[in-house]
């Protein structure tokens, strides 16, 4: 997708966008409100962490399933560091992370070294990592009582009532925005993404730009578990069940082709709260959430066959 | 075109953000109720009573939660509704310390909070429609099992997921009335559904070939009954019996078969039921903190004790009795 | 013009990986449980794994032109109340069962259409069907499932015995049909075609698109058919049935050695893929495993299998 497509599509988004306010203020009771702008950008970061570091492992031509069950692996590990080893919060914080980063690790290693299509690497890791957060805590742990400074990583705000996480998403935004769109880096993964056997050839290095992106997108599964962990207040081995899908899809929403090669960061974010409010709204107009199920799937298929590329084959 | 399309669109959209305010109905009350898992038959049933009760009462009944059980997804939909703005919350709390820093939110809104089938923090709610307690639930499936295989014997649980929170409490309490009161008994597996019949299915299945030992197999979550009473019949086992937790109308055939000795529940219609009842009387004042008991349509008189209103004691179903009821 | 031989450039090193994988735990299983190999509990493990082959053999197809549906765990749960529904009525069984296949038929349409009509991303375009169809579904059944179905409803009036029969014997005939076909009949081998090259597959004169779609129609048929087999195994319809069908089913066409970039695998292989994986489950219980250990193991076994053959085709590279 040329570029003059992607700012097509995010036009077209932005427009969607638009009508969903339009909509939903007329019949969501209070929907267009500044408390609910903040509730929806508070319940909106880890999925949007995720779909930002996804843009980028799809900007390659790969793809990333396994970033929920991350979640959910590093949520564990970060509750049981944190409650039952004793240690201090930043310090099981940091160690969370980086067992993300050592899944995105393992994910980046057997895409690069082995070769192995990242559809199934993650695929299987989707298994192995879900899997062993619920063997380490034999399904049954759940653990609670994290001090308040904590939780108001979460749950608190900062003046005026921001939703305490909302920093860290403009912070991850820029960051990825800058890796993608301003970035040598960025070149080469959206190369990597349209013509690898070409990049390798202009010199760059893919397997590096590979490990990369997928070291990132564990790392950044890490930091969304501690933000879930501190809005629920609880880590349990179902953390973050489902997320992988939804970040996906706002990441094509947002106008990225899954083919790879080309990207659009703002894109994500924008697909991101075009599928928000769109649960939001309809929950606040009464409708069942069965309706925005369905209201997506068609909405993502709309957004494809709208911006459908003619990909040389 | 498409810049004028939407400053004409944001102007709309201005003028829209001024009209839909508002609290709840000013007509008739809105209760917001929400199970942990909206397909599963068990809160189906749940619905089907408040309903009955909605309508009786005059009430406008919103019913939704996740659609798949998602302690994350709670949390969203309780906050959607306090800035929809309703008059009573009622939720079957799969997530016990997140979700209440959002209902003690909402009670600090004035919205009226209930929760039902299973409790959140008790200084996140006003009061809770109990059922039955996870030691009183543990302790009847142990009763039956007991007798079935005669006090003596190894036995088998399937449960609803790993993660299930309501049969992780139960499980707890049956290994401790097994340590302390049940000592003749042994828990030899637990397999999980995954809430889903054949999945119940298939782990009976192999737990009966697996274990020749096992002669019971507990299913403690409602699809799970009818996929293991299923497995112990085609497998021709006679010496094995069911029992668990779940819906009459599943069990039905199962327990006129025989092959399912008995399933242990209470009345879902009339929890939904009373929940409305009770969420109504919060609402109008009538149901304050202090009483002692409650008037529920045609549930007649409940026994509230402390913050606890009471459905009853766990109701065993047989194939004796399993007619008189639909649900 | 297209030759017959069934591409696998590495020989039969997957199958023959597998082969020895399955037989490992047999062996395993013969010294700790010998249980396992009692005449009921193999009938068991065939009637259960004959949906899941039926399935398979569909998503091979899939995969083999260089598609991916993962859409079928949604598409499974709308067969089978298609299939209680129709029965209810009171039409018989078979015709309730021949409905359930064709809307199967017709969601896969959906997703060909759109894949090889519009020239989608096939992953995208399932992932959105997928999300659709079972959350419209649930709207539709609010979770109550399909019950007073007649008697002849389950094992298709002809009792457990036949029933059984009837479905191991259904799911071996789509097995040898489909793998038959794709080394045998032209349109077998133009998916393998479409699969490695659909650009080359067009300039020698076959319609990859054609091929593309037909391919997503034979998946939703099959899957309807696999809907079938599971349902009629009871006496009522779950409401939400399949979920997670599609990991499960793509995990083992992946695991027997179907490259997921199309264009090479073998039908021998997806059936072992499917056997190692269907008795890997209920040989954990028999060997004592603890049920939270079940998904980091089959994961794990996932990427080992993968990486075992990436390695050894790398390594064979570098000789």
């Amino acid at each position: 997708m040329t570029d003059a497509a992607i700012s097509r599509s995010t036009r077209a988004l932005l427009l969607l966008l638009a009508v969903e306010l339009v909509v939903f203020g007329l019949f969501g009771r209070n929907f267009l409100t500044l408390g609910n702008a903040f509730e929806v950008v508070r319940a909106s970061v880890e999925l949007g962490l995720l779909a930002l570091a996804l843009t980028a492992v799809i900007a390659t031509g790969g793809i990333d399933l396994s970033v929920g069950s991350l979640v959910g692996l590093c949520a564990v590990v970060f509750g049981w560091l944190a409650r039952e080893a004793g240690l201090a919060v930043p310090i099981a914080a940091a160690l969370a992370v980086l067992a993300g980063t050592l899944g995105g690790l393992l994910n980046g290693w057997l895409v690069t070294s082995l070769r192995v299509p990242p559809l199934i690497v993650t695929l299987g890791s989707y298994s192995l990592y879900r899997g062993l957060a619920e063997a380490a805590t034999g399904g049954v742990a759940n653990y609670t009582g994290f001090p308040d400074g904590f939780l108001s990583l979460g749950q608190g705000t900062l003046w005026g009532g921001i939703p305490t996480q909302l920093p860290l998403l403009l912070l991850a935004f820029l960051f990825f925005w800058a890796l993608v769109h301003r970035s040598v880096i960025g070149r080469g993964l959206q190369a990597i993404g349209y013509a690898p056997e070409a990049a390798r050839h202009a010199g760059v290095p893919v397997g590096a730009r590979l490990r990369l992106v997928y070291v990132l997108s564990g790392s950044v599964a890490g930091v969304a578990s501690l933000v879930y962990v501190a809005r629920l207040g609880q880590a349990k081995a179902d953390a973050g069940t489902g997320f992988e899908l939804m970040a996906i899809t706002a990441v094509v929403l947002g106008g990225t082709s899954i083919f790879g090669g080309h990207a659009s960061v703002p894109g994500t974010l924008v697909g991101l709260f075009v599928l928000a409010l769109l649960q939001n709204g309809l929950r606040l107009a009464d409708q069942p959430a069965e309706l925005a199920g369905v209201l997506t799937g068609m909405l993502l298929l709309l957004a494809l066959v709208l911006s459908r590329e003619r990909k040389p084959s | 075109m498409t810049r004028r399309a939407l400053s004409l669109l944001l102007l709309v959209a201005a003028a829209a953000c001024r009209g839909g305010g508002g609290g709840a109905s000013s007509e008739g009350l809105t209760v917001a109720l929400m199970p942990k898992n909206k397909g599963n038959p068990y809160f189906v049933s749940c619905r089907q009573g408040a309903e009955e009760a909605a309508r009786e009462l005059g009430v406008k009944l919103i019913w939704d939660g996740p659609t798949e059980t998602d302690a994350a997804k709670q949390n969203e939909v309780v906050e959607a509704w306090i800035t929809r703005g309703v008059n009573v919350i009622a939720v079957s709390v799969e997530n016990r310390e997140g979700l209440s820093t959002v209902l003690r939110k909402a009670r600090g809104r004035g919205i009226k909070v209930l929760t039902f089938d299973a409790d959140a923090l008790p200084d996140a709610r006003d009061f809770f429609v109990n059922q039955a307690t996870p030691r009183g639930i543990a302790e009847t499936l142990l009763e039956h099992t007991s007798r079935i295989l005669g006090g003596k014997g190894e036995f088998a649980i399937v449960t609803a997921s790993l993660t299930a929170a309501n049969q992780n409490e139960w499980i707890k309490e049956i290994r401790e009335l097994l340590a302390s009161k049940y000592t003749g008994l042994k828990l030899v597996d637990i397999r999980p559904s995954d809430d889903d019949r054949k999945r119940a299915f298939d782990e009976t299945q192999s737990l009966l070939k697996a274990y020749p030992n096992v002669k019971l197999v507990m299913a403690i979550a409602s699809p799970a009954v009818p996929g293991a009473a299923e497995a112990v019949k085609q497998s021709g086992r006679n010496d094995v019996k069911v029992t668990g937790l779940g819906l009459p109308n599943d069990a039905k055939p199962y327990l006129k078969d025989g092959v399912l000795d008995s399933v242990v529940l209470w009345n879902t219609q009339d929890l939904g039921y009373l929940t409305l009842y009770a969420a109504n009387a919060l609402a109008r004042g009538t149901l304050k903190s202090g009483a002692t008991s409650f008037e529920a349509g045609r549930l007649k008189s409940l026994r509230v004790e402390g913050d606890n209103i009471l459905l009853g004691t766990p109701f065993t179903f047989t194939k004796d009795n399993v007619d008189r009821f639909d649900f | 013009m297209i030759s017959p031989r069934v591409p696998s450039p590495h020989g039969r090193s997957r199958e023959l990986s597998l082969l020895a994988a399955l037989a490992a735990i047999l062996l395993v299983l013969g010294w700790k449980a010998p249980r396992f190999f009692a005449a009921a509990n193999l009938a068991d493990l065939a009637t259960s794994v004959a949906p899941a082959l039926v399935a398979a053999m569909g998503m091979t197809l899939v995969i083999l032109a260089r598609q991916i549906d993962i859409s079928i765990g949604s598409q499974f749960a709308v067969c089978g109340v298609v299939l209680g529904l129709v029965a209810k009525l009171g039409l018989p069984v078979p015709l309730a069962a021949g409905s359930a296949i064709l809307a199967g038929a017709s969601l896969g349409a959906i997703n060909g259409a759109l894949v090889a009509g519009f020239g989608l991303p096939s992953i995208v375009v399932t992932l959105a069907t997928m999300v659709a169809w079972r959350e419209g579904l649930r709207w539709a059944t609010e979770g109550t499932w399909v019950r007073g179905l007649p008697e002849s409803f389950q094992w298709l009036g002809l009792g457990q015995k036949g029933g059984r029969l009837l479905i191991v014997a259904t799911a071996a005939a789509v097995f040898a049909l489909v793998a038959w076909g794709l080394v045998s009949l032209r349109a077998g081998r133009s998916v393998y075609a479409t699969g490695s090259d659909a650009e080359a597959a067009r300039l020698v004169g076959l319609r990859p698109r054609r091929v593309v779609f037909g391919v997503f129609v034979a998946m939703g048929a099959l899957t309807g058919l696999a809907a079938v087999l599971t349902t009629l195994q009871f006496i009522d319809v779950q409401a939400n049935a399949g979920v997670g069908l599609e990991l499960r089913v793509i995990a083992a066409v992946v695991v027997g050695g179907v490259a997921i970039s199309g264009g090479r695998g073998t039908s021998t292989g997806v059936l072992l893929g499917v056997l190692f994986l269907a008795v890997l489950g209920p040989a954990l219980v028999f060997l004592g495993g603890k049920a939270h250990w079940d998904r980091a193991l089959q994961g794990a076994i996932i990427l080992l299998a993968v990486a075992s053959e990436a390695a050894r085709r790398r390594g064979a590279a570098h000789d």
